[in-house]
């Protein structure tokens, strides 16, 4: 392949280059820079270095760390949940061959829709005068309405239930992808020894998808430790009943736009960043020994 | 593969019970929607007793739903057809010149999915404030133009296209330019249709870039009329509610039905080798 000129080459990449100076290095820049200086944007003259002051307030003040609790209790609940949920439909999807792509469409359906429509359904479905109670109450498994929302302990299990029905259809596809690519010679070897179908799946499948599931735990940690408008949707920017329902995004969102604290935020936004990076990094470690 | 009759059974019993699951939610938004208040809030678990349009009539008069889809459609469009043109235009440098430092190019693109979007939120609004873009539409396209998702994925499509193609037509004295749009992009056309329909996906479903960026009303897009909807009269307007979440949910998911396997690819382009 010739190519003399590489101008073109180069105008056609300078929309990266451009993307990456603008909206990636001088932000990260600029978030480092405000972590040491206390702002405030409604009156900037007013800016001062008060060196690591932010991040002593951020790590010091309990509210990080329960915000960081708050998610991954979350996240314990959703990932089992989903993780669960996402794999036996996958592994049932796998055994059929009519109608399997409708069912594959209809399982996918709550991925696409958006988080403010289905949580308004949800919202609806679990709610103290909703269908979910009134039913169960009818039945007799439920004695008076939950309040869940004025619950220290529930938002958190409530929030990871909607969004197992919400996300696991991403999971289940990514699964159906990495069985596809098994090779099918392994299963009838196994059959031959007259394997159990429980057997193979946990001596095949799952060995055999270990990339898949462990792409799907680093996805769900990176985007859990960001979860922002499922919170925001319920209780505004009150973080719940003793701010059990408080995210580090929220946490950040308060502090930088609610307290006009944009230092502080800054700070805690970086925070956030190493800590999913780190996390990231060491699930990439631990997959590069697995192969 | 079961071949026993019974455990065919018993997995469509238990496919048909999901699936039950998964739109049993959608099935009571579209019930509500033709409720009145009060059974909404009196009869949750019953069928419409008289089927009301009210919420319906009433949404259009209490916002002006019409702008707000409108401002929906432009912002998510733009955004998309930029996605399409400027993260090809990236992988076509990166897959088919021999422009030097290719190689880090992509790799620095890859690194760069790896940095949380978390970080950006602060620093970029300011920027914005500095700039006067808030409460502009340019606050929502520009940043969300081009994506290093896209370029990857765009990329590895471009792979596939044979060299041979752009050779021919280098011999026969076409420019880049030329190859670019009239060979490669039509090429790259059920690819395009992949990243098109998840950056449309996304920037329909976007809530937290209008939540920080647009104040006015007449700017409002759909999610975040929604939200601002609901908050505004708990319990007061329930069936206008419940119109207006029928109204933005339904298009979406008939939609992804007829195009589902463009979305599905989109989806598995990660994660699988």
């Amino acid at each position: 392949m010739k190519f003399k000129e590489h101008w073109v080459a180069y105008l056609f990449l300078s929309p990266w280059v451009l993307f990456f100076l603008v909206f990636l290095m001088y932000p990260f820049f600029l978030s480092f820079q405000n972590s040491f200086l206390d702002i405030n944007v409604l009156n900037p003259e007013n800016t001062r270095f008060v060196g690591l002051g932010n991040w002593i307030t951020v790590v010091s003040d309990g509210k990080f760390w329960l915000s960081l609790f708050n998610v991954l209790f979350n996240q314990i609940i959703f990932i089992t949940l989903s993780f669960v949920v996402a794999l036996l439909a996958a592994l049932m999807l796998n055994e059929i061959e009519f109608m399997a792509s409708l069912f594959r469409t209809i399982l996918f359906v709550p991925v696409i829709t958006s988080i403010t429509v289905a949580m308004i359904i949800f919202d609806f479905l679990v709610s103290p005068v909703g269908p979910i109670q009134e039913n169960l109450q009818s039945i007799g498994m439920l004695a008076a309405p939950v309040f869940w929302k004025f619950e220290q302990w529930l938002p958190m299990p409530m929030i990871a239930l909607f969004s197992a029905w919400k996300w696991f259809g991403v999971q289940m596809i990514i699964f159906l992808g990495g069985i596809a690519s098994i090779n099918k010679s392994l299963y009838e070897a196994a059959d031959l020894d007259g394997a159990s179908w429980w057997r193979k799946v946990t001596k095949i499948t799952l060995p055999m998808i270990k990339p898949q599931i462990i792409f799907v735990l680093t996805i769900n940690i990176i985007n859990g430790l960001q979860m922002f408008v499922e919170v925001f949707m319920n209780f505004d920017l009150q973080g719940g009943p003793y701010n059990s329902a408080l995210t580090p995004v929220l946490h950040l969102y308060q502090t930088g736009f609610e307290q006009m604290k944009m230092g502080e935020a800054s700070t805690i936004g970086l925070l956030l960043a190493v800590i999913i990076f780190v996390l990231t990094t060491l699930q990439m470690k631990i997959t590069a020994k697995g192969d | 593969m079961i071949k026993n009759r019974k455990q065919q059974w018993l997995i469509y019993g238990g496919l048909i019970a999901a699936s039950v699951m998964v739109l049993y939610p959608f099935f009571f938004m579209i019930m509500n929607s033709f409720k009145t208040g009060s059974e909404i809030m009196h009869a949750p678990n019953a069928m419409p007793q008289e089927w009301s349009f009210r919420g319906y009539i009433e949404v259009f008069k209490a916002i002006d739903l019409f702008r707000i889809f409108g401002n929906t459609i432009f912002v998510a469009s733009a955004i998309t057809f930029l996605n399409c043109l400027l993260s090809s235009m990236v992988a076509f440098a990166i897959v088919k010149t021999n422009m030097p430092g290719r190689e880090f190019w992509l790799k620095m693109i890859l690194s760069s999915m790896m940095i949380p979007g978390i970080l950006f939120t602060i620093p970029v609004y300011m920027m914005m404030y500095d700039w006067g873009w808030i409460n502009t539409f340019r606050a929502l396209i520009i940043p969300g133009s081009i994506s290093a998702y896209n370029i990857f994925l765009l990329v590895q499509f471009m792979k596939q296209i044979d060299n041979a193609y752009l050779e021919a037509a280098r011999i026969d004295g076409a420019g880049e330019f030329r190859i670019f749009f009239k060979i490669v992009l039509p090429m790259l056309r059920p690819a395009l249709a992949t990243v098109g329909i998840l950056t449309f996906m996304n920037a329909w479903n976007d809530f937290m870039g209008p939540l920080l960026y647009i104040r006015d009303d007449s700017m409002l897009t759909l999610q975040l009329a929604l939200f601002k909807f609901q908050t505004n009269v708990p319990g007061g307007n329930l069936e206008q509610l419940w119109a207006m979440t029928t109204m933005i949910a339904v298009p979406v998911v008939f939609v992804f039905f007829f195009m589902q396997k463009n979305f599905i690819k989109a989806f598995t382009g990660v994660g699988v080798k």
